[in-house]
């Protein structure tokens, strides 16, 4: 029977999309009353795939990631992931990333990606074993012993992307990770992350500001309004994979990126 | 090569200032009965850490000092982490914080001896007053460095409240609340000291007002080095703690 029953679950979970948000709203309060700041998203994201949310500044892009990685409650509306309802964090289900600012300084490279591990009471040789491991896979091999404020700004958020892998959730979510960067390294660690992406096969919710980094990196750009954010066009990048660089002087990324930066032209 | 010249300068600006005072009442250039010379201020502390009278009134402050401390920071430190965490409670006693501690604490003394008497209770009491709002002001100021992406990073990987407290919380303000120790203790000494200067039967304190009173120079200054010696003690410890923890405060 209990065989029967994860065999089940195991064909809904394939059956349904890796991220699911139906008909989402926020509402929050303001100094003159309430404010809305989602307005019905709908959003469904297949397993594997890269999607890539782009908006004006206060639109709720971050509001929405953080609904769907569980640390903030939506008005009304419902959030699925693999299936089932997302309603507090869940990091067997979804690993997040974060700006620049979200490693503890007071903790090593390596003890920062073991910190998901360590809360699980994980014993201590696995929980290194499991963090060289991901160090290796961003590519920060014997730079585990530094601090945070040893690390350059790349550097920091390679950490950031290995803690967030480190317990293999199918999902990774990332809130602007290389918004402090400069252009070139932003660049690099684009054309990194699709390299441990392509990889790691995770499904990936990504934010951004940068339109290029959007269509470089996406297989779908979902364009949102300004407040109340809504989502007004979903692009998909038909752009072969692995990207390069010389995609983007193509005509294709040209117009692809034009079309995104009208959308959002309009509306603010 | 410039930080041991630097050592160098001020192991030379002490050992001038030592000098000075050993030589300047020596050769008449001050005043030796107002400054006795060094060496016969160490002879007189060495002779005086002899004696059982200033044992007692070291064993009298030491334990008024403690107890102050022990009474004013658990609760400043609570008081403090509660304004920073409920803002109902913040709103409402912030306020009256900030109006309390702009007071020199002196002017309540008189109060303290009409209700206490001049003994051990009004001692602590009085020190653990002048010192609690400065410990109220660094907790919530100490609560207030923990930064909201952390928090938020330890819940997005699952952390419990508890959790969050010990792998976030204490952490982060530990760097703050060392030095709100030092700071602390700075106060709790302070008012210690003033209170038995002011009106006492025994401790150190009293000892040194004393000795002013009388002019016995040799001995008030004895005085005056043992405890600045004790309190520079205390701080260089908690200073070097601090330093450990500098790296990550940013």
């Amino acid at each position: 029977m209990q065989h029967v029953a994860n065999l089940t679950v195991a064909r809904e979970q394939v059956a349904s999309p890796a991220i699911e948000v139906r008909s989402l709203s926020h509402v929050y309060q303001g100094r003159d009353g309430a404010v809305p700041a989602l307005a019905g998203i709908d959003l469904s994201v297949g397993h594997g795939r890269f999607t890539v949310i782009v908006g004006p500044s206060g639109c709720g892009k971050t509001s929405l990631l953080l609904m769907i990685a569980g640390l903030r409650r939506q008005a009304a509306g419902e959030i699925f992931c693999e299936g089932r309802p997302m309603t507090v964090p869940d990091p067997a289900r979804i690993g997040v990333v974060f700006q620049e600012a979200s490693l503890f300084p007071w903790l090593t490279a390596i003890d920062n990606v073991e910190f998901p591990l360590a809360l699980k009471h994980m014993p201590r040789e696995d929980r290194r074993a499991r963090a060289d491991e991901m160090l290796k896979l961003v590519g920060l091999e014997g730079f585990g012993g530094r601090y945070p404020h040893e690390l350059s700004g790349g550097m920091k958020q390679r950490v950031s992307i290995a803690r967030g892998l480190v317990q293999d959730p199918p999902v990774l979510l990332m809130d602007e990770p290389f918004a402090a960067l400069d252009e070139q390294t932003r660049m690099t660690m684009g054309h990194e992350l699709l390299k441990i992406w392509s990889e790691t096969s995770k499904t990936v919710v990504f934010i951004t500001h940068s339109l290029t980094e959007a269509v470089y990196l996406a297989d779908e750009v979902l364009v949102m309004s300004a407040r109340p954010g809504r989502i007004i066009d979903r692009v998909a990048i038909e752009l072969p994979r692995p990207r390069t660089y010389e995609m983007m002087a193509t005509d294709v990324f040209g117009r692809l990126r034009e079309r995104i930066w009208h959308q959002i032209r309009v509306t603010t | 090569m410039s930080r041991s010249y630097q050592t160098l300068v001020r192991i030379a600006l002490f050992a001038g200032l030592a000098a000075a005072w050993e030589l300047f009442p020596r050769a008449g250039i001050v005043d030796a009965m107002l400054l006795p010379p060094l060496s016969d201020v160490l002879a007189t502390l060495i002779k005086l850490l002899g004696q059982p009278n200033v044992h007692e009134a070291l064993a009298v402050t030491a334990a008024e000092v403690i107890v102050a401390f022990l009474i004013a920071v658990p609760i400043g430190a609570l008081i403090g982490v509660m304004a920073a965490e409920n803002e109902y409670f913040g709103e409402i006693i912030r306020p009256l914080l900030f109006y309390v501690f702009s007071i020199p604490k002196s002017i309540f003394l008189p109060l303290f001896i009409l209700a206490l008497g001049i003994g051990f209770p009004q001692k602590v009491a009085y020190a653990a007053f002048s010192t609690v709002f400065i410990v109220i002001m660094s907790a919530s100021a100490a609560v207030e460095s923990v930064k909201a992406e952390h928090t938020l990073v330890a819940r997005s990987y699952g952390a419990t409240r508890s959790q969050i407290v010990t792998w976030v919380y204490v952490p982060s303000m530990l760097p703050i609340l060392l030095e709100t120790l030092r700071i602390a203790m700075i106060f709790n000494f302070t008012g210690v000291m003033i209170a038995e200067m002011y009106a006492s039967r025994t401790g150190i304190g009293h000892l040194i007002a004393n000795w002013g009173e009388n002019f016995m120079m040799p001995q008030l200054f004895a005085g005056v080095v043992l405890l600045a010696s004790m309190s520079i003690l205390f701080n260089e410890a908690i200073r070097t703690l601090e330093a450990r923890c500098s790296t990550w405060r940013t």
